[in-house]
Formats: structure tokens, sequence, C-alpha cells
């Protein structure tokens, strides 16, 4: 089904509902898909899972080493620490920086995608955040479909409200592992960044763009 | 001159060292099929206007907007400090550093940096820079400086990289990539976490956010930014946006234009001074002037700062792809760093480079900013000679001489009689008036050894017009011929198949005699009265003709009659006018052909291919300035189908053949000469033996080119192929 928009004879029908779910019900799918495709593309591993245990479970199966998990918002309302602690993931517990100059694994949730590119958006002024996704050597990020956007244009208005006022803010778009073509300019996956990264696809963790 | 000597130096030891010519030539084509996949169903003409426009109001309204990016970027915590010049921002570093106490600042990729030649300065204050881009820590270890603006050490191959890698480290590398890559990873890993400062760019200061954007691969500008406690961004004023969607809308075109990618691995916004270690990180904000604000107000100039740094203005560039940007550029590199040479530098660095364009617009075609790069270009070579002359040599040929109708054109013809003494005879036609060793011997010795050069035409077109009988009894339209030198003296063959090719379809053509060169020439060598000259000779002459139609068959004539007569007479009301008037009927042969008389279907329906039996195949060379100066190119495509050829497309068939007039002969012939051999080995590719152009000049380098290489290959203009199709009635 198309998207709604202002030429659509059902664009009142679809206004009287809030915009979120409008987008929702017609889009997450085709979205959703071409996500997939797109990160894939760009050398990310895409794999949908029914619950977060599953997840949990995905992650438990490939993690290496201590697991950097950020206290986040959506981290604490599902558990995810101690769910992956009770699956055998070695949770790291103090501050990160103690975690070596080369932690094993990241995870972490996300803000929104974008469809287009295959790129995850994470609002990381949380150092820990930063940490997390920046040293390790594997990334695991849980992203809820609800949250995909067609492309960047879309993230304009998002991407607009987080700098409202004055806060020091912090946002990275991720888009597939780090990568270099700096020699002979063959492409060359891992230089500074993760070498891989697992993104897992879960219904119902949170629809708000602004929460992670 | 000393300079000249070493740059001339350096041009041969490029040309010496074919490896990364050929390195640069296959990153070339990939190059192009990426960005093509990128743009797949986007409007890549429709961004670029829009890019254009922004970059403009932010030019415009630069005072304003800064000051609003000062305001947001205060306001979240950030120090921010305006640096008139490169100096005044290293000293603030130096400053801050000893504050601090910091023995190193780990570095992400800063073009600026470059040009202020930070690391330098650090150093002589016993401060370690570490570079932390693994293009920019291989030229920092080589001790060389980038040569691309998106991939640095872009000249280097593995081998060397891993003997640099071996030396630093003490243990013994293997010189494969990936082990290369891993080395860096780890290495580099330290640097960040022992670095008091982290110093990066910015490809975006957010004017009402405060903040500013990273666009990377490799993921070291998000841990420069987040592990040392101190953050210094050193950035360029012009890398202001007005808002969010600006630089949103600008990373759609930033990675597909530079790599082919639709996004780069991070985009990175920082805003403020985000947390630290549990506390607030120190951010310093340097924002360089360096020249910029001279180039905002230059009017001829100022779009160049439009520029977003992809780096494809090189990619695409032939005397980039044959010297690389060691050679070809400065701290900027290709057409965008001619220009910025000139401002950063001074003109005095710029003089040779500026020169060293071919003019071919390869580089306009594909700049995501809308920059007319070969028209900035163009203007500071004049500078360059109006400030340092144009030697000797373009002194006589252009002042001199080209002026002077009756001289020029009398000398010509007495350089055909001198001429015809060592001119060769070959087995096949139109081949035949091509000599080896040109009889002005003001040119360079040994630039016939490479290629053929033409003779002069025993009779020029001039000289044989008024004995061409046309029988058009109900002329459909009158058109006037501007010649060109090429054609008048060259291959006059060329204007007198023209001439049957438009009887055959009803058009009379008119040869006002009083026509002069078009001009071009002298003003590539950057003598700009002589071009004013010319042209008021030209108007004069088919003003007084008034005809319907001027029609060239040299692009490069057609652009200066079309486009060029009109500025270069800006200074003279009452020209320019006439000259307007003239424009807006002038057009390339090809073009009126097909689009003004339809004929295409004309030539079908006389149903050429049955009179002649079979098809012929020929392939195409698109002549730079006929297909990006004109955008023609689909028209003789359609005329050579439609009288009964058929098309072999050669690759990159719009790729510079290496001619750029005078270039090829006074200037740089040894970059010329590399170009063409690319040429002529797409041309013989194809297994085709002739090879269709509409252009005199593309025709000298491939005739003489081609020729050496493969003597039963043809060089022929699209006009000379549609009049042999057309049988005896016609
Ligand atoms: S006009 Fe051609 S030769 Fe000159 S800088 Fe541009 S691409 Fe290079
Ligand atoms: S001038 Fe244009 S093509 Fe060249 S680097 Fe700048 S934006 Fe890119």
């Amino acid at each position: 089904m198309p998207a709604p928009n202002k030429h659509c004879i059902f664009y009142r029908v679809y206004t009287i509902k809030s915009r979120r779910q409008c987008m929702t019900e017609n889009n997450t799918a085709r979205y959703t898909a071409r996500f997939i495709e797109s990160a894939r593309r760009v050398g990310a591993e895409v794999l949908q899972v029914d619950s977060l245990q599953d997840a949990v479970t995905y992650i438990k199966d490939k993690a290496k080493g201590t697991a950097l998990v950020p206290e986040t918002s959506l981290v604490r309302r599902h558990h995810l620490r101690a769910l992956l602690s009770e699956a055998g993931v070695d949770v790291f517990t103090e501050k990160f920086r103690n975690a070596g100059q080369m932690p094993g694994t990241g995870v972490t949730f996300c803000n929104f995608c974008l469809a287009d590119s295959g790129t995850v958006v994470l609002e990381s002024t949380d150092e820990e955040i930063r940490l997390a996704t920046t040293l390790p050597e594997l990334h695991f990020i849980l992203v809820d479909p609800a949250t995909i956007l067609e492309d960047n244009l879309a993230a304009v208005e998002p991407m607009t409200t987080f700098h409202q006022g004055h806060a020091p803010k912090f946002i990275a778009y991720i888009t597939g592992p780090s990568r270099t073509a700096d020699i002979e300019r063959v492409l060359t996956i891992g230089c500074h960044g993760p070498r891989e990264v697992h993104i897992l696809l879960v219904n119902g963790i949170s629809s708000d763009l602004f929460e992670n | 001159m000393a300079t000249d000597e070493t740059y001339k130096k350096s041009v041969e030891d490029a040309i010496a060292n074919p490896k990364l010519s050929k390195a640069l030539h296959l990153f070339g084509d990939a190059y192009l099929i990426a960005r093509e996949n990128a743009f797949k169903g986007l409007d890549f003409e429709a961004m670029r206007t829009e890019l254009a426009a922004m970059k403009d109001d932010v030019r415009i309204r630069r005072k304003e907007l800064l000051a609003e990016f000062i305001k947001n970027a205060e306001a979240a915590g950030s120090k921010v400090f305006i640096a008139r010049d490169t100096k005044e921002a290293n000293d603030y570093v130096i400053k801050l550093a000893k504050e601090k106490g910091a023995k190193l600042i780990a570095k992400s990729k800063s073009m600026v940096s470059e040009e202020a030649h930070l690391n330098k300065a650090l150093e002589a204050q016993g401060i370690r820079a570490s570079e932390t881009d693994l293009g920019e820590w291989i030229i920092q270890l080589a001790g060389q400086r980038p040569s691309h603006m998106v991939m640095p050490a872009i000249h280097m191959f593995k081998e060397e990289v891993a003997e640099l890698f071996t030396k630093e480290s003490g243990t013994r590398l293997s010189p494969e990539i990936k082990t290369l890559v891993d080395h860096a990873r780890q290495r580099l890993r330290k640097e960040y976490f022992n670095a008091d400062i982290g110093l990066t760019g910015a490809n975006f200061l957010i004017a009402d956010t405060g903040g500013i954007g990273l666009v990377t691969n490799e993921g070291n500008a998000r841990l420069c930014a987040t592990l040392p406690k101190v953050h210094v961004v050193f950035a360029g004023i012009h890398k202001l946006v007005r808002n969010m969607e600006d630089a949103i809308k600008i990373t759609r075109l930033l990675p597909r234009n530079a790599t082919g990618q639709l996004l780069t691995s991070y985009i990175t916004w920082i805003r403020g001074a985000v947390p630290v270690s549990g506390e607030q990180k120190e951010q310093h904000i340097i924002l360089i002037d360096g020249g910029r604000e001279a180039l905002y107000e230059s009017q001829v100039c100022q779009n160049a700062l439009r520029c977003i740094q992809c780096g494809a203005c090189a990619n695409v560039c032939p005397v980039y792809q044959t010297v690389g940007g060691h050679v070809f550029g400065s701290i900027y590199i290709s057409a965008i760093g001619i220009i910025l040479t000139a401002f950063y530098e001074g003109l005095d660095k710029a003089k040779e480079i500026t020169r060293a364009c071919i003019g071919c617009r390869s580089c306009v075609a594909v700049c995501p900013a809308k920059i007319d790069l070969e028209e900035i270009i163009l203007h500071l070579r004049n500078e360059v000679t109006k400030e340092y002359g144009m030697g000797v040599v373009k002194n006589i040929a252009f002042k001199a001489v080209m002026k002077n109708r009756t001289l020029f054109h009398s000398m010509v013809r007495a350089a055909s009689k001198l001429q015809r003494p060592v001119t060769q005879k070959k087995s096949g036609g139109s081949e035949r008036r091509i000599i080896r060793h040109l009889p002005l011997h003001f040119m360079e010795k040994d630039f016939t050894e490479w290629r053929d050069l033409p003779s002069i035409a025993p009779k020029s077109f001039r000289d044989q017009f008024n004995t061409i009988l046309q029988h058009v009894t109900k002329p459909l339209y009158r058109v006037g011929f501007f010649v060109g030198c090429g054609a008048d003296f060259v291959y006059p063959e060329v204007g007198v198949s023209l001439i049957k090719v438009l009887n055959a379809l009803d058009v009379e053509v008119v040869f006002p005699k009083g026509q002069n060169c078009c001009g071009i020439p002298a003003l590539y060598a950057g003598d700009t009265e002589t071009g004013v000259d010319l042209a008021k000779q030209s108007v004069e002459a088919f003003t007084e003709a008034n005809v319907d139609y001027i029609l060239a068959i040299c692009p490069t004539c057609t652009m200066a009659v079309k486009r060029d007569f009109v500025d270069r007479l800006a200074d003279h009301p009452q020209w320019s006018a006439k000259a307007m008037a003239l424009s807006s009927k002038t057009m390339d042969a090809a073009a009126f052909l097909e689009n003004i008389l339809g004929a295409s279907e004309k030539l079908r329906a006389m149903d050429l291919v049955k009179d002649s039996g079979s098809t012929k195949t020929v392939t195409y060379h698109d002549s730079c300035h006929l297909k990006r100066g004109s955008n023609v190119w689909k028209e003789p495509r359609a005329l050579l189908m439609a009288s009964g050829h058929q098309i072999k497309e050669m690759k990159n068939s719009d790729r510079c053949c290496g001619f750029g007039g005078t270039y090829s002969f006074l200037s740089h012939p040894q970059i010329s000469r590399q170009i063409t051999k690319d040429k002529v080995a797409t041309i013989e590719d194809t297994g085709v033996k002739i090879v269709a152009t509409d252009c005199p000049g593309c025709m000298i380098m491939l005739k003489g080119a081609v020729g050496k290489a493969d003597e039963t290959i043809r060089c022929a203009h699209t006009m000379e192929l549609l009049a042999e199709s057309l049988n005896e009635n016609y």
C-alpha cells in the first residue's frame, strides 16, 4: 500500500488516527524489508526474531569476551542486563573505561533506523553508550521495526527535535561495520570501530523514537 | 626559473611511473559505476541545484549565521574561537595543549589542519600529534602530504605501507591489506586512550543547533571525540549550514558522490560539552578563515566555497589520473585544488597547475555543488598570465599573429607550402596529409615522436568555398558556417561534407569571409585581449551575413560563439548586443540537423542502407565540449544510425582524448600523451575500424595517435560519414 500523503483521498481518515499509528500500519512491513536489504548490503548481519528472549539467546551464542551493556531506559525497562547475565553472557558491571582497550562485545537498543541506507541511529550522549558502541569488536543492536523510517530526509524531524534547547548531545548514525579503503582502495572491514554489527529486529520494544 | 623546472621534472617523474596512473584509472572506472548505482532513482541535477542555492544563501548570510552558530555552541558549553589565519589557529591549539600539559593529540582527518601544517607546528613545541585515519597515518609515517582529499594515501601500494609499519613497530609485517589494517587498529587504539586531546575536523557547522557533523567510515573520529577529555574541532568557516535539514541533505550527496556509498559507516552529530568520565568535556571549536573571506568576496571564484570536499573532481579528471595528486594539486587536489591553492597559498603557487588543466569539464559534470570549476580555472589562468606573462612562445603565436587575420591566414598558407616535402604518403585516402615534423620550429622538439601531427591542408576551406556549387532551388534555411581553424586549415573536407549534407536536405550555406579564429586557444593560454579582438571580427562578419542559423562543426567554436562572445564583449555594449543576437541562433551542425531539421527521419526516408548495400560499423568518441559543453551526444548517434551506420560503443566514450588545444602541443605534451594512449586502447578494444567524432581537435589527436597504433583504423568527422552515405543523386 502506498504511503499516505496529502493528495491521498484517505489522508483525512489517516490523520484522525495518530501519525505514528498510521505509519506503523502502512509502512512498517515495507520499510523493514528495505532496511534488511540495505543493512545486509553494507555488511551488517540482520535477523528477525520472535522475542527479546530469542535475541538474548542469539547474542549469547555469538558474543565474545566481556559485554558492555549501558544502562539506558530501555535496558532497564526490559531487564536486558539481567536477561543477558542469566543466559550466561559476561556482562561488565564497572565503568566501561575499566574494560580494557579492546573489549569483546557491546549491546544496545537504538532510537530509530533509516530503511534506504540500512542505518541505525543511536542517541549516545551518555558516555557509556559511546564506549559500548565504539570500542568492542562486536556490536549487537536491538531494533523495534516500528521505528524504521523511510530515509534520512524522514530523519530531519526527529533530529531537529533532539536538538531543541541547549543540552549537549551526541548522536551516532551507524551504517554497517567500520570500514576503510585507504590501502590500495580495497574495502576492508574493521578499521577502528566494531568489526561486526548484528541487528536483531524484535517487535514491541518501543516505538518511541526518542527513547533508547 | 627554478620552480618551472622542478614542476616539469615532477610531471616527467609521474609519467615515468605508470603504476600509479594505472591504479588511478582503475579507480576512476570503478568510481563511475559505484556512483551511478548510488544515485539510482534520485535526481542528481535537482539535488545539486538545491545544494548550490543553499550554499549561496549561506554565503550571503554568513555573518548572521556564524553569530547564530557561536551563540548556540556556547550555550551548549563549547568554547568558540575565530582564527583569522591558520597561524592563529595553530597558536590556539598550542596554547591550549600547554595549559593542559598535553603531550599527545589524537587527530582524525581535517584538511584544514593540513592547510595549517598543524602537526609540524605542534612538533616544534614538543607536542606529538598522531593521525588516526588510516590513510593520514600512512602518509604521516611516510612524511608526505595527501594526494587525494578522500583517500589521502591513494598513491601508495601495500608493499610500501608494510615497509612503513614494519619500521614504525619494529616487527615485520607482511604486505597483506587485512594484516596491515589490523595492525593499525591495535596500534592506534593506544593513542586514543593515551591522548590528552582529541582533534577532529567538521563536515558541518550547524547554525541553529550549534553542533557539528562528522562524516567518516573508519570510526576514528568517534574515538577521538569520545576518549580524550578535551575535544578540539578544527574547521574552515565555509562548513557552515543553516540547520539540520541542510546538513542531512548534504549527507545524501556527499557519500554517494565521494565513494558511491549511500551513507558512510558513521555520521556523528556532536553539540556542546558532552559528559566524559563523570565530568563535562571541554570542547573548543576553532573556526578558521585563512583566505576564505577573500574567496567569498571574489565575484568570479566565490562558488568554489560551495565545495563539500567529496573528491569527485579528482576521480574523473584525466590530468589527475595521469600524474596523480602530488603533481596536480597542493594541499587540495585537482580542479578544486587549483582554485584553493591560488587563494590559500597564493597565485604564485598555483601558476603551473592552472595551466595543467586540459579544459575537458568532466569535473564540472560531476561536482555535487554545481561549481563551474573549469570556468574559474580559466579565469585564474588569465590572472596568472597578467601577473607572470605567457612565456615567449605563446606571446608570438597569439599576440602578433592571431589578431591579424590576413597575416595569420597567409602564415598558415606559407606553412602549408613549407611542410609539403615532409608530408607522408599513406595508402588510406584522407590519412595522407600527415607529417612527422611540423615546420613551426618554435614547438618542442620531441613531441612528434609519439603521434603523427596533421599537416596543414594545401588549400584551406576559405580558399575552396567559392568553387563549391550549391544546388538548392527552394532553401528551407540559409545558414552561416563558422568554420573554425581546425576545419579551415587542417580538415577542409569536413566543411565540404557539411555543405553536401545540408544541400541534400535543402539548406543553403553562406560563408562570411571576415570570420576569424574563435579565440578560445588564445583565451586558454590566458590572452584575453586577443580573445576580445577575435570575437569582434567574427561578430561583425556574421551580423552582416544575416542568416537563419549559424553552424559550427567544432564544439569549441560553438561554445565560443554561443556563450563566450557575449561574456567576452560584456564591456562593449554595442558589441555584446550583437553577440547576444548571434548566440541564440548558433549551434553545432549535428544539433541543427537533428533538432531543427529532423534529419534522421529524412535520411531514413532516403533509404541509404539499401543504396549502399550494407551497414558500416563505427564507434563514437564524444568530444568533451560537445557532450558536456552543449549536451549534444544523442544527435550524432541518431544521424549516423539513420544513414546506415551501426554503433558499437567504446568504453568511456566521453573520456577526454587528450587534445585540449594548445595544451597538447605547447604546455603539457607529456600528460596529453598519456591520456591519448588510454583513448586509443579503448578504441582498439572495440575492434571497430572507424571512429566517428564531431570535433576537429579530437580528430587531430585521434588521427595522429590511432594512425600510429593501427593504420587500418580510420577517424572521421560525423559530417564526412553522412556525406559518404548520400549517393550520387544528392
Ligand atoms: S576541466 Fe578536465 S582537466 Fe581541467 S580540472 Fe576539470 S576534469 Fe581536470
Ligand atoms: S569541487 Fe565539487 S567535485 Fe570537487 S571536491 Fe568540491 S564538491 Fe567535490
